[in-house]
């Protein structure tokens, strides 16, 4: 068993493809991505090596999925939430993606799946927001605001971590509509 | 945000194109890759996430099929549906060169 080490990582949905370069870099220094953590990346010692990095969302991958990157010279290394498939190849092996229309379809259904969660939250914030300057104005009982406060911190957190992932997926599929024209 | 899918509008992608070609003989997914990676002579390579989400959405389409399951490799055959879409498009781009010689030629170049 080799050494372990924990890096943060910046955000996949931000920096997607510095994320992949960086660990691609600590590969040439022996480390090499074993799993995902909490809000980061679990490496392992190992003899330094060039590999390149590619991430792929897909909630329906099935043993079809998986045979198709390996046969195409992709060895899958880990998957986070389910959804986040991250695979390690040869310098040179043909990228996962070799069509601008299949791209777009990646970015497309993570952001509608964040959408799902992010909208809510956006409303319920709001209403939560209401209630509380209601009730600090005295239209409404103080127990209300207070519990609202508490609602709205929770509220907030899950707005925030679906939101901006939502907003850089947006971001994305416009630059690639732009390049496309 | 709309979704812009060729084929709903009866195009073909480049990708779906040569899918569909390789596929009026069944063949599974790994073969579909090589099989278009020799007939254009390595310019037309298909990645496996791109290769993927295509054959999905050309089974939703109907312009392909599940051939046969057995040896736990899906293969899968263009339909009847799907043959003529191909003919539509050959169709369509023969025009398309035509029209581009044709300019070319009054130019002449």
């Amino acid at each position: 068993m080799g050494k372990e080490k924990y890096v943060m990582s910046s955000g996949l949905a931000f920096f997607e493809a510095k994320e992949m370069e960086r660990l691609g870099k600590f590969a040439r220094r022996g480390w090499f991505l074993e799993k995902f953590a909490f809000s980061g990346f679990v490496l392992r010692k190992g003899k330094p090596e060039e590999v390149i990095y590619s991430l792929d969302y897909q909630s329906e991958a099935d043993d079809e999925y998986f045979s198709y990157f390996e046969e195409a010279g992709w060895k899958h290394v880990c998957t986070g939430a389910g959804v986040m498939h991250i695979f390690s190849a040869a310098p040179g092996t043909t990228p996962i993606y070799s069509e601008q229309a299949t791209i777009k379809e990646k970015y497309e259904k993570e952001s509608q799946s964040m959408k799902k969660v992010a909208l809510p939250a956006f409303l319920i914030a709001i209403m939560l927001v209401v209630l509380l300057f209601s009730s600090e104005n005295g239209f409404l009982p103080t127990v209300v605001g207070d519990i609202s406060e508490y609602a709205s911190y929770a509220t907030f957190i899950v707005l925030i971590f679906t939101g901006m992932p939502y907003l850089s997926y947006q971001y994305k599929l416009r630059k690639l509509e732009k390049r496309n024209v | 945000m709309p979704r812009n899918d060729s084929l709903e509008v009866g195009e073909l992608t480049d990708t779906s194109y040569y899918i569909l070609l390789s596929l009026m003989e069944p063949k599974h997914g790994y073969l579909i890759m090589k099989t278009i990676e020799e007939m254009t002579d390595h310019t037309v390579v298909v990645g496996p996430a791109s290769m993927y989400t295509t054959i999905k959405k050309l089974l939703r389409a109907e312009l392909i099929k599940l051939h046969d399951k057995s040896d736990k490799k899906k293969v899968y055959v263009t339909t009847e549906k799907g043959v003529q879409l191909v003919k539509k498009e050959i169709e369509r781009k023969r025009l398309m060169i035509q029209h581009g010689e044709e300019i070319l030629a009054n130019k002449g170049e």
